[in-house]
């Protein structure tokens, strides 16, 4: 087992260090010195500007921007777009890629395509779908009208776009995980006498939850930062249908720029701590996959 | 627990995967199904398991109906090919999964499961791996270990999925005569599932043979090499020659030689496929007289080993027939490539041309 995984890693090594391999120096500092400035200047820049923009006026100007009414009433319905449709994309991702993964349909290519869908669609048009069929001109909008339910302009409509701008985030990060993965562990934990919640539990939650969360995280990010679909169904009614990125808009179109970039650096802030996530899962599921990646290595060199 | 099986029926869309097939398995038994890969022989068990539905047929266990049991009432242990140990959990946590899920009026306490799962990690002598993680092990130490997870929830049969297959020849031996004397220890009915004829030879009780959704023959592994009941198991098992040939009145002729067999069915005249192991094929360097002989020439010899292996070309014929003579009568006989002989092959058994597939 030892000599396996010296011969491991001494394979890794080798592959990492040969020159035959890799490319020349100069071609190499081109290359990342390339991507450094290109991300610099396309979003440090940016991020730096945000920050400076938002303090110009220092920092009582910002923090007053940020506990005004209408600021924290975008906050709290960001907060409860975020709360709603995260653990449906939670439920509905980790149900689409179990069936994705571990059985055998028809329309199965068909399904996929559909998860992929709002991926392909413009959020601006998933945003007038609902106005089309919620609206008051809309398909249902009379029927409840008459009933006196609101769905464009309020805040079911936001909750109904955040959904469909994120629904593909979980799924997508699970379904190739969970093909790798097969299905012998879960038919293992079925033979032993598990029932389904138990094997879900003891057996698949486990080998999912690090691409689990970092879907989650992803989806959290954009549910947050979501504007066009969320545009076109908010209305824009300030305290009521505002979230913080119609916020940031609205006062910006103001030439309120101060507070909009101070409300701009929450989003901004919450970026970085999405990035800081990302990169902690990934590097968790990196050491997961390394030891999936070695057991199915030792499997070809035996085969 | 005895296992019959009736009439099971199975298709994968328009492939036929298992056609018709019946099997009994006694109580007790260690059963191999062998085949080459496709020929059903994985699907059968893991119908058996329950872990797929048969599209028609029924499994009896014991006596009683369980085509319908779910997967987890069926009390068996199933072994896998690439072990499928759970990778987050310890060894020993692995093994007590099994315990750990059962409906609480059932299950053991904490002492009774780590009483249970340290006897079974000592019976596969590998209770100093207990803290370990699978991927920290060697495939044959992931093999036991996943063997005794199945064990643990005291299975009434134990099915195994190629068990030894991705291991390496050394490691396969070794679990192989550590599995048939396992085996001789607990007595539980067991089958395997394997494309290696050797291993199946070496361990089981009874083997199945099985090709294209069928099962060819049911025997001991005496019965199956010395009395091969079709083409296939010939070709299936241990070293043949074929020889294509002509049958009338109890003789067949191969080769422009006359050669008497002991087949009295095959008396009118009809094309005929011969089979002659290996070791069955005589060779001598002078015409004999009291037989009718073949005359070969040697194309090629290998004398490693034990026995030495000639390729013989038949003078009418454009197949290559291989011969095996130990190393003493080779020497006797003082043989050199390119020899003209005469061979003369001894039980011989004789199918029908057409039944060759």
């Amino acid at each position: 087992m030892s000599a396996t995984i010296t011969q491991y890693r001494k394979y890794h090594s080798k592959v990492g260090r040969s020159r035959a391999t890799s490319e020349s120096t100069l071609v190499r500092y081109s290359l990342i010195g390339i991507t450094l400035a290109f991300l610099g200047l396309f979003l440090l820049l940016p991020l730096l500007a945000v920050f400076t923009e938002a303090l110009r006026k220092g920092f009582e100007t910002y923090f007053s921007a940020l506990i005004e009414p209408d600021a924290l009433s975008a906050i709290q319905l960001t907060l409860t777009a975020t709360a709603i449709s995260l653990p449906l994309n939670l439920v509905f991702g980790v149900a689409a890629a179990w069936a994705i993964a571990k059985f055998e349909f028809k329309g199965k290519s068909f399904l996929i395509t559909l998860i992929d869908l709002p991926f392909a669609v413009s959020p601006v048009i998933a945003g007038l779908i609902y106005v089309l069929i919620f609206g008051a001109q809309g398909w249902v909008g009379g029927w409840m009208s008459d009933h006196d339910f609101k769905v464009i302009f309020a805040i079911p409509g936001i909750v109904l776009a955040t959904i469909f701008v994120t629904f593909p985030f979980v799924a997508r990060e699970l379904i190739p995980l969970m093909q790798a993965q097969g299905k012998e562990e879960e038919e293992a934990a079925m033979v032993l006498g598990a029932n389904g919640w138990q094997m879900f539990w003891h057996v698949t939650l486990p080998n999912i939850k690090w691409g689990l969360l970092y879907g989650v995280i992803l989806c959290n990010a954009r549910a947050m930062g979501e504007f066009g679909a969320v545009s076109v169904v908010s209305g824009h009614i300030r305290g009521l249908t505002n979230t913080l990125p119609l916020h940031v808009e609205i006062l910006y179109n103001e030439y309120n720029y101060a507070a909009a970039f101070a409300v701009a650096s929450i989003l901004a802030l919450l970026a970085l701590l999405t990035l800081a996530l990302k990169t902690y899962v990934e590097w968790q599921s990196a050491k997961n996959a390394a030891g999936i990646e070695k057991e199915i290595m030792e499997r070809e060199i035996k085969e | 627990m005895s296992i019959e099986i009736k009439n099971i029926n199975k298709g994968f869309g328009s492939f036929s995967a298992l056609n018709n097939v019946s099997l009994d398995v006694p109580t007790g038994e260690l059963v191999a199904l062998l085949g080459p890969s496709g020929c059903g022989k994985t699907t059968l068990l893991r119908i058996i398991a329950g872990l797929e539905t048969p599209d028609s047929g029924n499994i009896h266990f014991h006596g009683k109906d369980a085509t319908e049991r779910a997967v987890r009432e069926r009390e068996v242990g199933f072994v896998f090919q690439h072990y499928a140990l759970f990778r987050h959990m310890t060894v020993f946590e692995n093994v007590a999964f099994g315990l750990r899920v059962r409906p609480k009026h059932t299950r053991p306490n904490d002492a009774e499961i780590k009483r249970r799962v340290h006897e079974l990690l000592n019976l596969v002598q590998l209770d100093w791996l207990a803290d370990r993680y699978p991927p920290q092990l060697s495939g044959g130490q992931r093999q036991r270990i996943a063997l005794a997870r199945a064990l643990a929830v005291e299975p009434k049969v134990l099915l195994l999925d190629e068990p030894f297959g991705a291991l390496d020849a050394k490691v396969r031996k070794e679990l192989r005569r550590w599995l048939r004397r396992l085996h001789d220890e607990l007595h539980i009915t067991s089958v395997f599932v394997t494309h290696d004829q050797e291993e199946a030879l070496e361990v089981a009780d009874t083997i199945v043979v099985m090709n294209q959704g069928k099962i060819e023959q049911i025997g001991s592994p005496q019965q199956v090499y010395d009395q091969p009941a079709t083409p296939f198991v010939y070709q299936f098992l241990g070293n043949v020659n074929q020889f294509n040939g002509h049958a009338t009145n109890g003789e067949i002729q191969i080769n422009n030689t006359e050669l008497k067999i002991n087949a009295p069915e095959l008396t009118q005249n009809s094309p005929v496929l011969a089979y002659v192991r290996n070791s069955d094929i005589e060779v001598y360097k002078e015409s004999q007289h009291t037989t009718s002989t073949i005359n070969a020439r040697i194309q090629h010899i290998h004398a490693v080993g034990s026995l030495v292996k000639l390729e013989l070309q038949l003078s009418h014929q454009s197949d290559v027939i291989e011969a095996e003579l130990t190393q003493v009568r080779f020497k006797e006989l003082a043989l050199s490539q390119g020899d003209n002989v005469f061979i003369v092959p001894r039980n011989i058994r004789v199918f029908p041309s057409t039944a060759t597939q």
